[in-house]
């Protein structure tokens, strides 16, 4: 018994040598981390990717997105949380933005966005009183946004 | 007398042949130093210099190791040099890439933030029950990262904390500085610090989906990339990064010649110690050898060793492996063991199978990061830039 | 039935918000299954009354308290302060104290003279702070319009949300391990300090609006 742990033992020690090469090496020469990440579905937290596009609003020379709005916990939803709403081409954008926001897409807006885009001032006029402030401009990719603050109304 | 004769302080030697025999399979790994240069085939006589130096420093190091039987001097030179590298390597990427090593709103958005392998911890939970990244960087870098962490956290246990940790290497020079401790004590309940961490961010994270240790309590925030200070929280939190650095890896570990982040600190090394307890190596005191001068307990820098070490004949779960206690001890009694075999019977083969991956892991990537860091330097001196 | 359904409904959520309090405060205190049960119907207790303060406030109010421009800021950021000192006292007092007066000077041994308070405030505090179905509960008891029916919404979904929590004694065959006890303290404290730097803010934040 004693001779065969030790065996065992050997054996688990020595194999450790192949398993740290295919950690160290594996995942430049074997694994394809796309193809691990889509059999997963794992992907980032709307917190940092704004969530998915709910709304596009064509005007001609560009496009408004408008995500969906942003209550992601762990169980459950937050009770505040975001909306992102983003502009894109940046080089095609006019040189102020006008727009009404329906947010929660019941036909009604939630706010109004007066954008410079050449200084990235923004202001925010709520007309819903889930809307809370305005969290700042950010000059994304390929995208011109800015997240608004909401309450969640499901809260 | 065999050719392995102990040396004063008892580690088992080698002779000079057989070493030079066992480094050989480390030289190909050594090398991932060159790996930068020869992949993109146009590096100039700057770039492949460092990277060759790096590639013979690491080999002679290994070789060094099995020759002396010192594992500690060797790991501890090599540790401290990549945690000083990491900064040299990454600051500069950053300044390349963005222009700065502040993280904005948009960058955080873009999933420009680097992955580290300490955000594991947080981000299992949302991965596992939601499908979430919950950390602003790239998944493909984390996935990397998770399973060169799973791989060597199986092999090597709590291992990684001093074999693989890209910044325990400062702690551990402060700790390395005074020839004396200034406070000798420090209180047994201190140890549990990391688990309490380990836990209170876990929830704090799960439940926020914001990786909490990044954003308000990593010491090493100073030497790497950090949130730009657009907020109230990201401004308080730019304050607690240098207090932490400056208390938990500099002062403390001076006073103490202690790894005070690495031991009472770093949810990440409580993590790590869970994989001890499924690890086939672990350190062992031959009691039959063992004189009870407890000269291991002082020179452990993680609190790893008690008196109840002395009774079982084991290291506790929080053991890195640094090999500190084993070059220390006097009568060659704590030893480098495979669970499961008879206790002093062939350490060296127990030590040199725990040596190969804990040693590739170090060259996987810090080969690299050593030789770009080196270049660096380099670089400044003859242009006067770094990027 | 409804307030009952609404909570049953709502109770993982309320749970996972109080985990970070109630987990490291179950482990710190390293009492057993049954004493652990009743430090948890105490925090429960406590929740009720905070509850019931809201069913207060939504029948007098008619409408969300939340929608007050400084609410979130003010009084969450107090209750988020007033939860961390609770855990910090609950921390750092000594359990048993000494029966002879001297014992009694250390500020430690006369914190441990109220144990029975130090859950029932957590679980008041708690419950104000960040348990949103209770907003959710507040907007229907608002709808209600008569006092009695908008704590007895809120009574009955307390009882829905506290199902959840009962398992939480069974931290308790955990905590009798010394180790353990001294990892849930040094928790506490953490979730403590956390609390405490954002019941700052909040309040920081309240103040400027």
């Amino acid at each position: 018994m004693a001779k065969l742990k030790s065996v065992l033992g050997y054996s688990v020690a020595a194999l450790g040598i192949p398993i740290m090469i295919a950690a160290v090496l594996g995942i430049r020469l074997f694994l394809n981390p796309n193809a691990f990440i889509s059999a997963t579905g794992l992907e980032h937290s709307a917190n940092w990717t704004g969530g998915e596009v709910v709304q596009t609003i064509e005007h001609g020379t560009y496009q408004t997105d408008v995500h969906r709005p942003v209550f992601d916990a762990l169980i459950g939803e937050h009770k505040k949380g975001f909306v992102q709403v983003a502009w894109r081409p940046p080089e095609a954008l006019p040189a102020r933005i006008d727009e009404e926001i329906d947010a929660d897409a019941d036909g009604r807006a939630d706010f109004r966005i007066e954008l410079e885009t050449a200084t990235k001032q923004a202001s925010l006029t709520p007309y819903s009183p889930n809307v809370i402030e305005l969290q700042g401009v950010y000059d994304l990719e390929e995208t011109l946004a800015v997240r608004v603050r909401l309450k969640n109304p499901r809260q | 007398m065999t050719a392995q004769a102990l040396t004063r302080e008892g580690t088992p030697r080698m002779a000079i042949w057989k070493a030079l025999l066992l480094t050989l399979p480390i030289v190909p790994f050594a090398a991932a130093a060159l790996a930068n240069d020869l992949m993109s085939g146009e590096a100039q006589l700057i770039e492949i210099i460092p990277s060759l130096l790096i590639w013979i420093l690491l080999t002679v190091f290994f070789f060094r190791m099995l020759v002396t039987g010192k594992t500690h001097r060797y790991r501890s030179a090599l540790f401290i040099l990549l945690a000083f590298a990491v900064p040299l390597y990454l600051i500069p990427q950053l300044f390349e890439l963005y222009g700065t090593n502040m993280l904005t709103p948009e960058m955080t958005y873009t999933a420009k933030a680097r992955f580290c392998p300490m955000t594991m911890g947080m981000v299992i939970l949302p991965a596992v029950l939601k499908g979430v990244v919950i950390f602003p960087g790239a998944i493909v870098e984390g996935i990397g990262w998770f399973f060169l962490w799973i791989g060597a956290s199986l092999v090597i246990g709590r291992g990684w904390c001093s074999w693989g940790c890209i910044f325990g290497g400062w702690d551990e020079f402060f700790s390395r500085l005074r020839k004396k401790p200034v406070v000798k004590h420090v209180d047994r309940k201190w140890r549990f610090l990391p688990f309490a961490v380990l836990l209170a961010i876990v929830l704090l994270s799960a439940i926020t989906f914001h990786p909490i240790y990044c954003e308000w309590l990593c010491p090493f925030k100073v030497v790497s990339e950090f949130e730009a200070p657009t907020s109230l929280a990201t401004t308080v939190a730019l304050v607690i990064f240098p207090l932490t650095f400056f208390g938990l890896v500099v002062a403390l570990p001076l006073l103490t010649k202690k790894r005070i982040q690495c031991g009472l600190f770093c949810p990440f090394g409580a993590l790590q110690s869970f994989f001890n307890k499924i690890n086939i190596f672990e350190l062992r005191i031959d009691l039959d050898k063992c004189s009870q001068c407890k000269r291991c307990f002082r020179e452990c820098p993680t609190f790893s060793l008690d008196e109840g070490s002395l009774v079982s004949g084991k290291a506790l779960m929080s053991c890195t492996r640094c090999g500190q206690c084993v070059d220390a001890c006097p009568k060659g009694a704590m030893s480098y063991h495979i669970k499961g075999t008879r206790i002093g019977i062939s350490p060296n083969a127990a030590r040199l199978l725990f040596l190969y991956p804990a040693y590739i892991l170090f060259c996987g990537f810090g080969a690299n990061v050593i030789a770009d860091a080196l270049w660096r330097v380099l670089r400044l001196i003859t242009t006067g830039s770094m990027i | 039935m409804h307030g009952f359904l609404l909570g049953l409904a709502n109770g993982t959520t309320c749970l996972a918000f109080c985990a970070p309090v109630l987990v490291p405060f179950l482990l710190a205190e390293g009492e057993n299954v049954r004493q652990n049960l009743l430090t948890l119907l105490k925090f429960l207790g406590g929740r009720l009354g905070g509850y019931m303060l809201f069913g207060l406030l939504a029948w007098a109010t008619g409408s969300l308290l939340s929608r007050a421009a400084n609410y979130e800021g003010l009084v969450i950021g107090a209750a988020y302060v007033g939860l961390s000192v609770l855990l910090l006292v609950a921390v750092l007092r000594r359990k048993a104290p000494a029966p002879d007066a001297c014992a009694l000077k250390s500020a430690q041994d006369k914190l441990g003279r109220w144990p029975a308070l130090l859950p029932v405030g957590m679980g008041l505090l708690a419950g104000l702070k960040t348990c949103p179905p209770v907003l959710l509960a507040f907007t229907d008891a608002a709808s209600i319009g008569t006092l009695s029916g908008s704590l007895l919404l809120f009574l009955t979904f307390f009882l829905g949300t506290s199902l959840y929590f009962l398992p939480m004694s069974l931290l308790g065959a955990f905590a009798r391990l010394p180790d353990l006890r001294i990892v849930g303290k040094f928790a506490a404290l953490i979730v403590a300090l956390y609390y405490l730097v954002s019941g700052i803010l909040l309040f920081a934040g309240g103040v400027q609006l």
